[in-house]
Formats: C-alpha cells, sequence, structure tokens
C-alpha cells in the first residue's frame, strides 16, 4: 500500500481545525488525540475540547480557570507564564472538557433537589412549609402535605420558591409541579397559579451547610440568577405538571427558582387568593461528583473543579437509593417540624 | 425563494434563459489543459475549470494564456475524480437546488474509498475549492467518528510514535473515551 502522510503536517492549519472540528462527540476528540504525538498536541494546542464543549454548552463561558485534585488554585492560576505552564493549562483544560461535555450528555439522568432554601411566603409555618414539596403526591402519614402562600387580593403578587440542587453544576431538562388540590374543603379549590417561570443561578455568598429550616424570604438578594427561562402556562389541575425546558440548561451555582405567577383561586373563608403546591420535582443530570464548582464572586465567572476521571460515572446508580434517599430525608425533617 | 435571496444575479439567469444558456455553452465550448504532478494533461471545460480557484487567478493575472496550466502538487488520480465532483456542482449553478445538491454530494462521497477522500483533501485544499473541502471534511470525520484509535491510524496512514506506557497512561487516563467504539 502507498505510504500516506499525516494530513496535519501537509494541510494547512484551518484545514486540519476544520476536518477535526466536524468531530462532535467528546470521545472521538480524544481518541483522536490518542493517535500520535502529532495529532494529540494539535488537539491539546487548539483547545478543541473546549471549544466543542463551549460549543454545545455555552455556559461553561464563565469558567475562569480548571483545577483538579493534583493542581490547586494558585498553581492553575501561577504568574508568569512560562511554556510549560502554559502547556499544564491546556492538558487540564482537555482532559476536564472532554469529560464535562460528556457528562453532560451522559451522566445519569436522576432526581436534582437537595433541600428547600425558601419561599417568598409560608402562610402557616412549619405545617405549610416548603420542605412539603420534597415529598411526593400530596399527603404524607395520613395528613395533608404541601406549601402554601400567604392570601393576597390582588392575583397579580407573584410568589417563589427557592431550592438547593444536588450538585454544584447540574444539567436541568425538565420540572415538574404538583399545585395542591385543598380536598379539605369544601368543593376542592386547586390552588394553582397561572403561569410558571424557572431561574437558575448561584448565592451571591457561600451558603452553610446544612442549610437550616428553611424561612420566607425574597430570594433576589441573595441569589444572582444567570438563567431565565420564558413562562409556562399551568393547568388548574391536582396533577404533576411537566414543564420541559425548551433544551437542557447548565445551573452552574446549585441554585433553582421557581416562580409562581398570577394567582387563580380564591379561598372562601377569608376571599383571599393563594398559591399552594404539593410537590416539585427537578430532573436533570447533576455533575458531581466528578466536578465541582467555586463561585468567584457576584461576576458569575467560577472555578471549575475537575475531581475524577472515573468512566463508572456514567452508569446509572444500581436502584433509585438517591431519589428516596431525599425523600426520605425530607420525611425525618417533616417529623421534626410536627414534633416542634 | 432563500435561494434567489442568495444569488440575486440568478433572477436576471432565469428570466433571460435564451441568451444566458447561449453564452454558457460558447463559453463551455473553450477547453483548457491542466497538467498534474505525474504529467497528466487534463483538457477541462473552462466553467469547468473555474470552479478551481487558483487556475482562475492564473487566468486572471494572465488573461491571454494559452498554455497548459503546472499543477504541481496535484497527482492524477484524485484530479480526476475533483473534476467529476465539480462538473456535477456546475449543473447546480445553473439550476440550485439545495436537497439535490445535498444528495449528489452524499452519493459522491458514499462511492469514495477512505483513500480517495483523503487523498482528494489536499487537492481540494491546494485548488481551492470550498464546497468540496467542507464536503470532504464532513466525509471524513463521519467515517472516523466512534472508530478505535487503530482505525484511525490506519484511515490517515499514521505511525504511532507514542511509547507504549505513553500510550498505556493515555487511555488510563481517558479509560472513558475508549469503551464502545464501533468494531474496526
Amino acid at each position: 500500500m502507498e505510504i500516506r502522510m499525516d494530513f496535519l503536517n501537509w494541510l494547512d492549519h484551518e484545514t486540519s481545525m476544520k476536518i477535526l472540528g466536524c468531530l462532535q462527540d467528546p470521545p472521538d476528540l480524544v481518541r483522536v488525540s490518542s493517535v500520535s504525538c502529532s495529532w494529540r498536541h494539535f488537539v491539546i494546542a487548539n483547545g478543541l475540547c473546549k471549544q466543542l464543549c463551549l460549543r454545545m454548552f455555552p455556559h461553561f463561558r464563565r469558567v475562569y480557570c480548571v483545577i483538579e485534585p493534583t493542581c490547586g488554585i494558585e498553581k492553575a492560576l501561577e504568574v508568569g507564564h512560562s511554556k510549560f505552564v502554559e502547556w499544564e493549562t491546556l492538558k487540564r483544560e482537555h482532559k476536564a472538557y472532554a469529560f464535562l461535555a460528556q457528562g453532560c450528555l451522559l451522566f445519569p439522568f436522576k432526581e436534582c433537589i437537595l433541600d428547600a432554601i425558601s419561599a417568598s411566603s409560608t402562610d402557616d409555618y412549619p405545617v405549610e412549609s416548603i420542605r412539603n414539596t420534597l415529598l411526593q403526591g400530596d399527603r404524607s402519614e395520613g395528613r395533608p402535605s404541601y406549601w402554601s402562600s400567604k392570601g393576597q387580593h390582588d392575583i397579580a403578587v407573584p410568589e417563589t420558591l427557592v431550592y438547593k440542587l444536588a450538585a454544584d453544576i447540574c444539567v436541568i431538562t425538565e420540572i415538574n409541579i404538583q399545585p395542591f388540590q385543598a380536598y379539605f374543603q369544601r368543593d376542592s379549590p386547586i390552588y394553582s397559579a397561572i403561569s410558571v417561570r424557572f431561574c437558575m443561578g448561584h448565592p451571591k455568598c457561600p451558603m452553610g451547610d446544612p442549610l437550616g429550616e428553611p424561612l420566607d424570604d425574597t430570594a433576589d438578594d441573595k441569589f444572582i440568577w444567570t438563567y431565565s427561562s420564558l413562562e409556562f402556562p399551568m393547568a388548574q389541575e391536582n396533577s404533576l405538571q411537566n414543564f420541559k425546558l425548551p433544551e437542557p440548561v447548565v445551573c452552574i451555582g446549585g441554585i433553582l427558582q421557581i416562580e409562581l405567577l398570577g394567582r387563580v383561586q380564591r379561598q372562601e373563608a377569608d376571599g383571599l387568593f393563594y398559591i399552594c403546591v404539593a410537590h416539585v420535582q427537578v430532573k436533570g443530570r447533576p455533575m458531581s461528583p466528578a466536578f465541582g464548582a467555586e463561585m468567584l464572586g457576584p461576576s458569575g465567572k467560577f472555578v471549575l473543579k475537575g475531581l475524577s476521571w472515573d468512566p463508572t460515572s456514567f452508569l446509572p446508580e444500581d436502584d433509585d437509593d438517591t431519589y428516596h434517599g431525599e425523600h426520605v430525608h425530607g420525611g425525618v425533617d417533616l417529623e421534626q417540624i410536627a414534633n416542634m | 425563494m432563500s435561494s434567489s435571496a442568495e444569488n440575486p444575479t440568478l433572477t436576471t439567469e432565469i428570466t433571460k434563459p435564451s441568451t444566458e444558456i447561449a453564452t454558457e455553452t460558447a463559453q463551455s465550448a473553450k477547453k483548457i489543459n491542466l497538467k498534474t504532478s505525474d504529467d497528466q494533461i487534463f483538457e477541462v471545460e473552462e466553467s469547468v475549470a473555474m470552479e478551481f480557484a487558483t487556475v482562475k487567478s492564473f487566468f486572471e493575472d494572465a488573461p491571454s494564456s494559452t498554455d497548459t496550466v503546472p499543477l504541481p502538487n496535484v497527482p492524477a488520480k484524485p484530479f480526476s475524480q475533483v473534476i467529476e465532483f465539480c462538473k456535477e456542482q456546475i449543473k447546480f449553478k445553473a439550476n440550485p437546488d439545495e436537497t439535490e445538491k445535498k444528495k449528489s454530494n452524499s452519493e459522491f462521497v458514499k462511492e469514495k474509498t477512505n483513500e480517495d477522500l483523503v487523498e482528494m483533501i489536499p487537492v481540494a485544499n491546494y485548488l481551492e475549492i470550498k464546497d468540496l473541502l467542507d464536503v470532504l471534511n464532513q466525509a471524513v470525520a463521519d467515517r472516523i467518528q466512534n472508530r478505535s484509535v487503530e482505525y484511525v491510524r490506519s484511515f490517515f496512514g499514521i505511525d504511532n510514535d507514542f511509547t507504549s506506557e505513553e500510550e498505556a497512561l493515555l487511555r488510563e487516563e481517558h479509560a472513558w473515551a475508549f469503551e464502545d467504539v464501533d468494531e474496526d
């Protein structure tokens, strides 16, 4: 067979970039970078994995630098860029962005809510706490389980529910909300909202851990929202209503806010409008334990922490332990609340 | 609608078909001789030769030249395939139909061996045939997609110059990317 030459040697830079730029799958780029020394150098030096990842998920343009266990932030930001440091940075980015892009596509799909942070108002705390929305269905241990806003004369007054997600970085695809039907009231009214909107972002300051009791709070002074969805109409129906985002959204910083816009149901007893929610689910792919994020002040820039490159990260868990675990956790808290 | 917007001159071509076609025929009657690196001479219709930006600019620099144009970086075998592609392309210039064009392009690519594709890239690159380059780049990417490292090496005829330790380390570091590839 005729000996062919390596195209990286006889094509101009732009054409070589174009050919490799046609590869759309992160593992393809990784394998191409393992073909030979010159190919590896080409893929890494041109940051092709980073480019692909940013093309797929522009949210990661806010990455300030990439660190990993063997390279802390001091080392990553080392000044006096020598060629060696520069190359180490490129290599680290190559590895991290390839795995990140693939993780955003293929890490297992899970329930992403870790805990409730706050509601804009709660009518009767703790009986009607936002924490009840972590529990599936509209009753728990024989008692109604839901969150209720305070009552308003004006149907336009919005409410917000804020949740902490299971990982610093989550790729969120859909949100399910079940409005609460007050089956114990006459005519069983359903206290839904007219529409919902979702915001994602990060806290202005690092949050304490554990979170403590969810209190009434206007969330806007504590969080910075970097994504806001369109408004989705909500039906006045007692069912887990599905709101699918037009495309997967990368939430960096692990905070999700549900805005409940407009009230539809008046309570007979006091003539006020309320919004009540029985259950909330957030579906997506948490990037932990492979990746973490450390926010750098209010700018929205963050340090991407590559923590492990374990191929088993792609495997679904043996059972739905995490999922049920969340609910057990919620249940324990609810018991504590009940004992208060 | 969209294609006429992309190419405003097209409308005139369509509204005055008789004169345009007449000139086209007159033009295509003219032949140009192109000499490949392995000394083969190709007699190519001028309209096809003008698809090669490199040849076109040769004539722009020397409009009255009747000489054979040397193509020192172009071997005959891939060149004949490049001509085949450009002949097809010209049909779509007169009568643009994106769906048909795509179909024709993918048929062109489908019939080619891996070696054909790889050999045509530098030719298309040297002759500056942008459409063909785009088609070839995508075709090559499609063929190495989800393939093993060994397959990619043999596809391009690349020697593995990693030591076995280096390669083992690479595979370990990126173990996740080496699973589930198509069989060679």
